[in-house]
């Protein structure tokens, strides 16, 4: 199509369905009212479940099985990007050399790194009692190592970050939720139902396996993430293309 | 008991995949492909134990079992068709790995586990996505599915096009799966309720249509049509699966497609089929259109490739366009005749991709001109690759037939649609078995000579663009480029590393069994009757909703003999089986022009992403008026 044709389909195509959403929205619910169905019974299933943050609650307990799809996800696409960015056959490894970095930032980075894992297993461990949980708290303490990038160089960040090491974790993570829902078929209830002692409420120990779930979606996350970042790092710094890098060298020797 | 275990159908393959990645820097190739096979193997029978049980298994994940018709749970219902979806899934996912056993060259050091773990995680998606009562957790496995799909439909990355077709399919499908959720949210917003039941019983509860539901039927059918790819929400289909591995595409054409239709179907009868949903005309209106139009634009294009790959993907959206009709009759005959045809035709596609598969590792070459006559000396796999033609034609005793015969039943211009598309499709599948096993007719001109020759309409890689779009207006266009001005497939690379001497005996086991599967179907009366009884019960909107919400068991309803063969349904059958082998003689000796007369049409298959997604946003125009009418 003609850049003139696609935009006339895409106009036709979008004031077409902003018609359609806005007359749907002219029929919602009005803002502000006091009828909140599937809200009332979740917080009422919460409380009975004692676990203080309702949202932890409907993620890990009520709503489990979506959860579960969720971390899968999260699984399938970094090992879906492993795949894409493994090094091919025209591609060749080099070592990354060390750069300099600004004291300043170092100083900030070296830190700041500490509080920033603190803070991430802090949230993983609070899921069930404030906002936060394995996702959020995962992906803190993922960036937090990442500072050592920042603050130090590739190298210092490779000496902390065995990817064996985080690909076992993130398999583990994975797999750790699943036999944690099968637990709930051994001991003759449901899948993924909460079978542990459900604690005190508004304490660490609460929410019977909420906080073991969110402690798996944590693992898998911090891992995923960092095997995330890995294989974009690896790409940028140490995978060349053999093709381009010779032609880059062809270059420079004309030059010279 | 069945009720309690149904969730491990989903999650057996997730920890399968789990044990891959953990385990995948240390673990041996055969290590790994045992246990993917296990695993997938191990999922399909539980689906089969269920489907043997008694009655609809529901099972509430968690223990939250409703209380008086209300709870904050999510349900699996495992239904006869939802069961059977997931059971033909794994079944396939099983001979995809069995296919792929040694297929693949070496697997990159420390990833031989990446593959067959993509694999699996693929069987979860589609599992949980037939089996999820839930609106919202079967979008989470929609997009379970997508994820994969866009991952193993690049698994080429070295190549250009598997990139393109990568991101075509993902581009699309996040868009439909945007819309997906936005109604989702339109629902939620009306109801308070996630579970389709519920929601259903909600809006039954205050009957009269408005634009909320009907925006919320659009939005939601918007992401399960663009799976389906029912014109114009297609065109990422042809683009991804020329390129993905031919193992992933026995997968993506057999089953995953026929999944969005399934899930409109579900959607449909679950959801917006009482009072208070979409009334019956809007939605027969939807799908029969839509469904007559990829019908006729998925045969037409599908004659006029000659990428093999790209041949079976356009003959899939074809066959789907048919899917869609029968469906959107909301007859059980017309459901139920959906059916075995979707077994029938998994069957069918998946044999004719593996034995392309066989074609391109021995040869190194999906180009129907190229391969001329090279395929002599492997005249077993050309018989299979013809009568996968013949039962794409809808060959009689093929399930193919018998699910055709049966939907033609249902309206008296039907049997003239079908019996063209699956003339056209078996047709082109026949024209390439004979060209390329018998060696039949003219070699073809030459490649370059075709390239600079008078056609007036070049055809690109990972699609075909418009000359004039790529240069003129400074975007960036698709992988591939000018210089291949056809997509003619001979430069795909063996993907077994090396060529192969004789046809692995995996491989050609799992298309003879395919084949044999596709021609059970037509062939077991009990499969016909069982499917027959499923799909009463599948669009009894009431009964489901009592099923899932108060306990009520509903067992298959007795007095529902199956459809099964008639003389009438036997010989349409013949006739467009006949239609086709004398389409593709025609075409073989030249008395068919297979290209020339469409240009318009395929010039809109441009491969540029920004097309597709001003397409798929036209689409949802088209469907809300087509809903409003």
């Amino acid at each position: 199509m003609t850049r003139r044709a696609r935009l006339w389909v895409l106009t036709a195509g979008l004031l077409g369905t902003a018609a359609l959403f806005a007359a749907a929205c002219l029929r919602m619910p009005p803002f502000g009212g006091t009828w909140h169905p599937y809200g009332d019974r979740a917080v009422q299933a919460a409380l009975l479940q004692r676990t203080a943050n309702t949202v932890s609650s409907v993620n890990f307990d009520q709503r489990a099985f979506d959860t579960l799809g969720e971390e899968s996800i999260l699984f399938a696409a970094v090992l879906g990007t492993v795949v894409l960015l493994r090094r091919t056959s025209g591609e060749r490894r080099v070592t990354p050399q060390p750069a300099s970095v600004p004291p300043a930032v170092r100083r900030y980075a070296i830190a700041v790194l500490p509080l920033a894992l603190l803070i991430g297993l802090y949230v993983v461990a609070h899921g069930q009692l404030s906002p936060g949980g394995g996702f959020q708290g995962g992906v803190v303490v993922a960036t937090a190592l990442h500072l050592l990038y920042v603050g130090v160089d590739y190298r210092a960040l490779e000496r902390v970050r065995p990817v064996g090491l985080y690909e076992l974790a993130d398999g583990v993570g994975e797999g750790a939720y699943v036999v944690l829902g099968a637990a709930g078929l051994l001991a003759g209830s449901a899948y993924l139902a909460n079978i542990l002692p459900l604690g005190t409420f508004n304490t660490l120990s609460s929410g019977g396996t909420v906080p073991l779930l969110n402690a798996a979606v944590g693992m898998e996350v911090a891992s995923a993430v960092v095997v995330l970042l890995a294989r974009f790092l690896a790409q940028a710094l140490e995978i060349v293309d053999e093709k381009e890098e010779g032609r880059e060298r062809g270059e420079r020797r004309k030059r010279e | 008991m069945v009720d309690r275990l149904l969730p491990l159908i989903v999650v057996v393959p997730l920890l399968g995949a789990a044990v891959l990645v953990g385990a995948g820097r240390r673990m041996p190739r055969l290590a790994a492909e045992t246990v993917a096979c296990a695993c997938a193997a191990a999922s399909a029978a539980l689906a089969c134990a269920a489907l043997a049980g008694p009655a609809t298994a529901v099972s509430w994940v968690g223990d939250w079992r409703p209380r008086d018709g209300v709870s904050v749970g999510i349900v699996l219902v495992g239904d006869r068709l939802g069961l059977g979806l997931a059971a033909l899934a794994s079944v396939l996912i099983v001979a995809v790995l069995t296919y792929s056993w040694r297929y693949f060259e070496e697997p990159p050091r420390g990833h031989a586990g990446a593959f067959p773990a993509l694999v699996l995680l693929f069987q979860a998606g589609m599992c949980g996505f037939a089996l999820t009562g839930d609106l919202f957790d079967a979008f989470v496995f929609f997009e379970l599915m997508g994820v994969v799909g866009y991952a193993l439909t690049g698994y080429h990355v070295e190549e250009a096009r598997p990139v393109q077709g990568a991101l075509a399919f993902g581009f699309v499908n996040s868009l439909g799966g945007y819309a997906t959720l936005m109604g989702i949210a339109l629902l939620y917003a009306r109801t308070g309720e996630l579970g389709m039941a519920q929601i259903g019983r909600r809006l039954d509860a205050a009957p009269g249509h408005d634009a909320l539901v009907a925006a919320a039927f659009v939005l939601v059918v918007t992401g399960l049509l663009v799976k389906a790819a029912a014109v114009p929400f297609h065109f990422w289909l042809p683009d991804a699966h020329a390129v993905a591995p031919t193992p992933v595409c026995l997968v993506l054409s057999g089953v995953m497609v026929e999944t969005g239709v399934y899930g409109v179907a579900r959607v449909h009868a679950t959801v917006f089929g009482g009072p208070g949903g979409i009334p019956a005309d809007g939605t027969r209106r939807v799908l029969v259109v839509l469904g007559v139009v990829s019908a006729l634009t998925g045969a037409v294009m599908c004659w006029q490739q000659r990428h093999i790959k790209r041949l079976l993907a356009f003959s899939t959206v074809g066959h789907t366009g048919l899917f869609l009709v029968g469906v959107g009759l909301l007859t059980p005959e017309g459901l139920s005749g959906t059916c075995l045809y979707v077994l029938g035709h998994a069957g069918a596609k998946a044999a004719l991709f593996a034995c392309t598969g066989i074609l391109l590792a021995r040869l190194g070459s999906v180009d129907e001109r190229e391969l001329h006559g090279r395929g002599r000396d492997i005249r077993g796999i050309g018989l299979l690759f013809a009568l996968g033609g013949l039962a794409l034609a809808g060959l009689p005793p093929f399930g193919t037939g018998l699910g055709k015969a049966v939907v033609e039943e249902q309206a008296a211009w039907l049997p003239a649609l079908f019996g063209l598309v699956s003339a056209l499709t078996g047709g082109a599948a026949l024209r390439v078995a004979a060209r390329v096993f018998l060696g039949a007719g003219e070699r073809g001109h030459d490649e370059r000579e075709t390239a600079g020759g008078g056609e007036k309409e070049p055809e690109t890689a990972g699609g075909e663009e418009e000359p004039e779009t790529v240069g003129g207006e400074g975007e960036p266009e698709t992988a591939g480029g000018e210089e291949e001005p056809e997509t003619a497939g001979g430069e795909e690379e063996p993907e077994t590393g090396h060529r192969i001497r004789l046809p692995p005996p995996p491989m050609v086991s799992v298309a003879v069994a395919l084949l044999a599967g596709a021609l059970a179907v037509g062939t077991v009366p009990a499969l016909a009757e069982a499917t027959a009884a499923a799909s009463f019960a599948f669009l009894d909107h009431a009964g489901y909703a009592a099923a899932v919400l108060d306990g009520r068991a509903t067992g298959g309803q007795p007095g529902h003999g199956g459809e099964w063969w008639t003389w009438s349904g036997a010989v349409l059958g013949l006739l467009s089986a006949a239609l086709a082998v004398v389409l593709a003689a025609a075409a073989v000796v030249g008395l068919v022009p297979s290209r020339g007369w469409s240009a318009p049409l395929r010039r809109l298959h441009s491969g540029h992403i920004g097309d597709y997604v001003a397409w798929t946003m036209a689409g949802i125009g088209l469907l809300s008026l087509l809903t409003l009418w």
